[in-house]
């Protein structure tokens, strides 16, 4: 490591220190102009002494000075707890879900880079959108955080990914996250007692003197504002380049890094990321802006991360390769899907498994595990075995057949029945995403958090069926009915298989009028057979769908 | 008199200077001895993933029992080895041992679609990539610290406190990632 461990605490209360000198100076410069403010224009005028103008004596400074260290401390104390926290929440990041194999497998990736800097614990985050970025977090507790986007996760190789989350275990341990959260926060602070001012004065639309004075105080805070932009970007700038050297001291791969910044300025890394003021927990900035790509003074004041570019030649010319040769490696790029191994595999191998079942004095057979549900007068004390296999049991003692039998199954605690056949339904993987899936109808109910994520992710490869099933339902806009529902729009008649209320009947957005069922509790969504794949089909494809309907006018 | 005063600085700086070498040589062989501990957290988990990985292939493999004595022999070896030239050698082995067990492997193919040979051929990946960056982690240590105690003058004060280099934890591997130039 090219860090000691005390250079940066030093270097962390440094900044610290400096930041809370800030923080009172500029509320210190509020409490003092407001003072300024009232002495020359409330006070002049209510004795109706010719208008001069003063400055406040030395002892009214000092009490603003104080005045401004209680509210500065005030606000520190308040900005710093739950720093995490806060933050995630305003970038709509969560905690990795341990039952998801992409999350899974970033929690690997991140352990693995957890461990190359010396075995530090970082939590692996996830914020639920397309776009590519990377975040990280250090608070007062030390607690650690490094988070990336769904989009990262399903378009980057894994050595990609290892380069990116290196990145920010470079700023994690150089101490800029922990700057960086610190100073975001502050930030967040600003922006809401800004908005809330602003909505002060059009609520009760303050004129003449008050108005005067929340006018200024609007100001005051405005300028505040800017200078902690300015603050923010001070810190900022350089440290990419320092990140990225680290990411490659750990990974020994500048190739897979400068992929990686390729890719993530590519595609746009900002939509669905409300970064605002905080663009420097990013790996690139979430805002784009021109200035971010452009160099000289100006550039380097105002933007948060240095040209992408400048970064893509520095990695580079480590890994003694040229431009051609990175465009030509991405064009070629190879990605293993952290799920291919798993989730496709499963269905086949438990599909192969079938039955004999003993009836009228003969063997049956073989059935599949579908086929047995749907068998006439098949009940558990049936004799069956099962294909290629010589030994002969009765049917409930085979677990897997023994499920054909719970039909009524509502009572228990903790099953989930389908809503339709009211069998309990299985717990799967779709995408990566856990998701509940009855056998039988074929219909799915997915949890609201999994959505996003299935529509993101593109590794499942869709049948005929399905494309020839979605190009229809495009061209025609016409309602889709995999299922013979019973009811219309607008119904409440399926059960939630969780929350066991009743679910809305509804269009899932009203450019795909497919209608599925919605927990109106949980936001849980409700797919008939085939219903999420068109779904998943229609919205990953969209851009060729506007582009066919461009081309037939 | 003065002669004497000056002495006494001088001895107290000497001293001083000697305390702080020692300290933060001290600092750093607790680092060196940390990042030991993290590759032996990882061995060891590998070493209690193998009696699994045997358990599920033992079953498939009739006619290749001895790939899969050589592993169990190569990780009872791994455990028993103590000093730490030692034990990257027995590591070394083990890990050659497991790739000729993972490439029998590939002819199986009912065996490479079983989910436990699928989740534990997924937990021994990751395990190597955790070993070959806590090694990675240590190496970087042991480099810091053998050239602090090799270097004048604190090479003075480690022959003083009897510090000794430390061996790195090598791994002879062809694949091996090499370190680039890092300049910034
Ligand atoms: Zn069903
Ligand atoms: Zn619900």
């Amino acid at each position: 490591m090219p860090f000691s461990f005390i250079e940066i605490e030093q270097k962390k209360s440094r900044l610290i220190l400096f930041v809370f000198l800030f923080l009172i100076f500029f509320y210190f410069l509020t409490v003092w102009l407001l003072l300024l403010i009232v002495r020359n224009f409330f006070f002049a005028s209510a004795f109706g002494n010719e208008f001069i103008f003063t400055f406040p004596p030395l002892s009214h400074t000092l009490i603003a000075l104080a005045v401004a260290f209680l509210i500065g401390l005030l606000h520190w104390s308040v900005s710093t707890s739950n720093l995490i926290d806060k933050i995630s929440a305003s970038i709509d990041a969560s905690p990795v879900d341990p039952k998801d194999n992409y999350h899974q497998y970033l929690k690997n990736i991140v352990d693995e880079v957890s461990i190359a800097i010396g075995g530090r614990h970082i939590e692996p985050y996830v914020i639920p959108t397309s776009a590519l970025n990377a975040y990280s977090l250090v608070d007062f507790q030390d607690n650690a955080v490094i988070g990336v986007t769904e989009g990262l996760l399903a378009r980057l190789n894994r050595s990609q990914i290892e380069a990116v989350v290196g990145h920010e275990a470079g700023h994690i341990v150089s101490g800029d996250s922990f700057n960086a959260t610190v100073i975001c926060s502050l930030s967040e602070i600003y922006k809401e007692t800004v908005s809330r001012l602003g909505q002060g004065t059009r609520e009760f639309r303050l004129r003449g003197k008050g108005g005067v004075l929340i006018l200024l105080i609007f100001i005051v805070l405005t300028i505040m504002n800017f200078l902690n932009q300015l603050l923010n970007t001070f810190i900022s700038r350089q440290r990419e380049y320092r990140a990225d050297a680290v990411s490659v001291r750990l990974t020994r791969n500048p190739l897979a890094l400068a992929e990686a910044l390729r890719l993530i300025s590519q595609k746009w890394h900002g939509s669905g990321i409300n970064g605002e003021n905080i663009e420097s927990i990013f790996i690139v900035s979430p805002n784009v802006r021109s200035i971010e790509e452009q160099e000289g003074l100006a550039a380097d004041l105002f933007a948060t991360h240095p040209p992408i570019d400048k970064r893509v030649n520095i990695l580079l010319d480590m890994a003694h390769l040229d431009e051609k040769t990175l465009d030509e490696n991405i064009k070629n790029m190879i990605r293993v899907s952290p799920i291919a191994k798993a989730e496709f595999k499963e269905g086949v191998s438990s599909d192969k498994k079938r039955w004999f079942v003993f009836k009228q004095d003969e063997w049956q057979g073989p059935f599949l595990l579908d086929e047995l549900r749907v068998l006439k007068g098949f009940s558990p004390t049936d004799w069956i075995k099962i294909e290629g296999q010589d030994s002969v049991f009765e049917a409930f003692n085979d677990d897997e057949v023994n499920k054909v039998f719970g039909a009524t199954i509502e009572d228990k605690e903790d099953s989930y029945p389908c809503p339709h056949c009211h069998t309990n339904l299985n717990e799967l993987n779709y995408e990566g995403v856990p998701i509940l899936k009855c056998d039988f109808c074929a219909g799915s109910f997915v949890d609201y958090s999994g959505i996003s994520r299935i529509f993101i992710r593109e590794d499942k490869e869709f049948s005929q069926e399905i494309v020839d099933l979605a190009s229809s339902v495009y061209k025609t806009k016409l309602r889709y009915n995999s299922f013979s529902k019973p009811g219309t729009s607008d119904d409440w008649i399926l059960d939630c298989p969780k929350c066991r209320k009743k679910m809305h009947r509804q269009f899932f957005v009203y450019s795909y009028p497919v209608e599925i069922d919605r927990c109106p509790s949980c936001s849980g969504i409700w797919f008939d057979k085939q219903e999420l794949e068109v779904l998943q089909y229609l919205y990953q494809n969209k851009d060729k769908f506007l582009l066919q309907d461009k081309n037939s006018v | 008199m003065i002669i004497g005063l000056i002495l006494l600085v001088v001895l107290v700086f000497i001293v001083g200077w000697v305390f702080m070498v020692y300290n933060s040589l001290i600092q750093l062989s607790v680092r060196v001895k940390n990042a030991w501990s993290q590759i032996d957290v990882q061995l060891k988990r590998r070493h209690d993933l193998i009696p699994n990985l045997v358990e599920t292939v033992k079953g498939y493999m009739n006619y290749e029992k001895d790939t899969l004595e050589r592993v169990i022999k190569a990780r009872t070896q791994a455990i028993d080895a103590s000093s730490i030239k030692d034990k990257a050698q027995a590591e070394n082995f083990l890990t050659q041992t497991l790739r000729s067990l993972f490439a029998v492997v590939e002819r199986y193919p009912d065996l490479k679609a079983n989910q436990t040979m699928l989740k534990l051929q997924d937990e021994l990946t990751s395990t190597e990539n955790k070993i070959a960056f806590s090694r990675q982690y240590y190496n970087d240590e042991v480099m810091r610290f053998n050239t602090r105690i090799q270097v004048a003058p604190d090479n003075i004060v480690a022959k003083m406190f009897k510090f000794s280099t430390q061996d790195f934890f090598e791994i002879e591997d062809k694949a091996e990632r090499q370190s680039p130039q890092v300049k910034f």
